[in-house]
């Protein structure tokens, strides 16, 4: 062997010693256990069979690649979302921890960072006029966050809306938006919650409540916000029908009901 | 560790009714330990991991092999559905970067599968995922380093503990080939916080009891946000 190799003949010879040692207190334990003998080795093929196991065990599950994921929070705790991610940054708007239909505020989640002493402030989506604004909040303020894949797009020129799925279109459906003196407003927004089972014909069988609020409606009840909803006017659509909210056939808010969570963002142009 | 836990987590009680907005804590108490058991922690102030006291009470309660393993194996799952929906966010996020990035993916794939088995074993028999508010301990390095410790030293010791208590072999079996991936885990976790990843010969399995109280003092496990409602709308319209 190589002079080079007297590393390797060391280990070698180092493993050697320790096969020896192991096989002698082997041999020492079959000679000194009157158990562990080699007829009793033999014997073992006569105990039972060891226990499947009573789980079938899947590969690691792997996070879907996927470009269209967007994050929510709900809002924990009063409080004030600022123009920049510090204390001293001037108010934008005081945040409530429900909404008006009584859910929980949820604010969509598109930053985060530290401010001078270490404090985790997130930069969040606001249901605040000036419509598609934004601000930061402080972790702390905030709750559970969620997660969705789904991405909801209004296209008010060719009155219809689109959701997609990971990008994928899945659901396309004609709906009714706001009159010109009414406008639907533009943006990017949010789905805050969802309601169903209420009274009113009006908004059919389900609605959704977004971000978006009408510039022009200021003084409505709630504070004037638009919904995606059905309609009691289904002969209406497609059309500029509406006092800002986005209307949808009823079979079509079902429909869009079971297909998209509270949280998706909404881009409405 | 120790003081670590303590500058990261605070104690705090919730009841049951805050808790348990969905009902999982409930639905599981009910399944195992009758209905005496789950009007007692409705009544009783209980720490922010209830869902663990249900299986608690359930061997003792029930004295049927199959509610008892029943009972453990939703408390393995339970302890799944945190550790996986833990790193899960935190991949999701993307805030823990450096030589911690492949942690949360390679771990989160992992505890995942332990979800999706455990799950299929129970069947219909499975609690509830509850919400978690991991209080931006999924968006801090040195937070969810220490967290990821805490969680896998504590899945160790809890299916340690639980194997005894198991009577099927097969799921014996099962809990095993868990518990070591866990411990595994523990040992990666421990070295990347520059922590002795075997410090002792011998590991001290916890209790339930015990494991319920360290849960509980994160405030991690928390209620649904309500994101529907009946009222009548009054948007625009």
């Amino acid at each position: 062997m190589a002079k080079g190799n007297g590393g390797q003949r060391r280990v070698g010879g180092a493993l050697g010693v320790a096969a020896a040692a192991i096989a002698a207190a082997g041999i020492a334990v079959l000679v000194s256990s009157r158990s562990a003998s080699l007829s009793s080795v033999e014997g073992a093929q006569a105990l039972p069979a060891s226990s499947p196991s009573a789980l079938t065990v899947p590969l690691p599950v792997r996070l879907p690649r996927s470009g269209t994921v967007a994050h929510w929070a709900s809002v924990r705790r009063d409080v004030t979302a600022r123009a920049s991610p510090s204390y001293r940054a001037s108010a934008v708007e005081e945040l409530a921890t429900t909404t008006p239909e009584g859910t929980a505020n949820l604010v969509q989640v598109v930053g985060r960072a530290r401010d001078r002493e270490g404090r985790l402030w997130i930069h969040v989506r606001l249901p605040v006029l000036p419509n598609s604004r934004t601000g930061w909040v402080p972790r702390q303020a905030l709750g559970v966050y969620g997660v969705v894949h789904t991405h909801l797009l209004i296209d008010l020129e060719r009155l219809r809306a689109t959701l997609r799925r990971d990008g994928r279109p899945i659901f396309r459906a004609p709906i009714g938006v706001g009159r010109p003196e009414w406008p639907t407003p533009k943006g990017e927004f949010y789905i805050r919650d969802m309601v169903t089972r209420y009274r009113s014909p009006f908004f059919g069988p389900l609605a959704f409540g977004t971000s978006a609020r009408s510039s022009g409606l200021t003084d409505w009840p709630g504070g004037g916000f638009i919904g995606i909803h059905g309609t009691d006017e289904p002969e209406l659509l497609p059309g500029r029908v509406s006092h800002g909210c986005i209307r949808l056939r009823n079979q079509d808010i079902l429909e869009l009901g079971r297909l998209m969570p509270v949280g998706t963002p909404v881009t409405i142009r | 560790m120790a003081s670590n836990r303590e500058e990261l987590w605070s104690t705090s009680d919730l009841t049951l009714g805050e808790l348990d907005r969905d009902g999982a804590i409930r639905e599981t108490v009910e399944r195992v330990s009758g209905e005496t058991r789950a009007t007692f922690l409705e009544k009783a102030v209980v720490g922010g991991a209830a869902l663990l006291g249900a299986a608690l009470a359930a061997p003792a309660a029930s004295g049927a092999t199959a509610k008892s393993d029943v009972a453990i194996l939703n408390y393995a799952l339970t302890l799944e559905y945190l550790q996986a929906a833990f790193y899960t966010e935190t991949e999701r996020l993307g805030a823990v970067g450096g030589e911690l990035k492949p942690v949360p993916r390679q771990l989160g794939a992992v505890e995942r599968a332990h979800v999706t088995a455990i799950k299929a074993a129970l069947g219909r028999a499975a609690v509830k995922r509850p919400a978690f508010d991991f209080r931006g301990v999924t968006e801090d390095q040195t937070k969810f380093l220490k967290t990821a410790v805490a969680f896998e030293d504590l899945g160790a010791a809890a299916y340690k503990a639980q194997a005894p208590r198991i009577k099927s072999p097969a799921l014996l079996a099962a809990a095993i080939s868990i518990h070591s991936v866990e411990a595994r885990h523990a040992a990666w976790m421990r070295f990347l916080a520059g922590v002795t990843p075997a410090a002792t010969a011998f590991d001290q399995g916890k209790s339930i009891r015990e494991v319920k109280a360290i849960v509980a003092s994160t405030r991690f496990i928390v209620g649904h946000p309500k994101k529907t409602s009946t009222k009548n709308p009054h948007f625009t319209g």
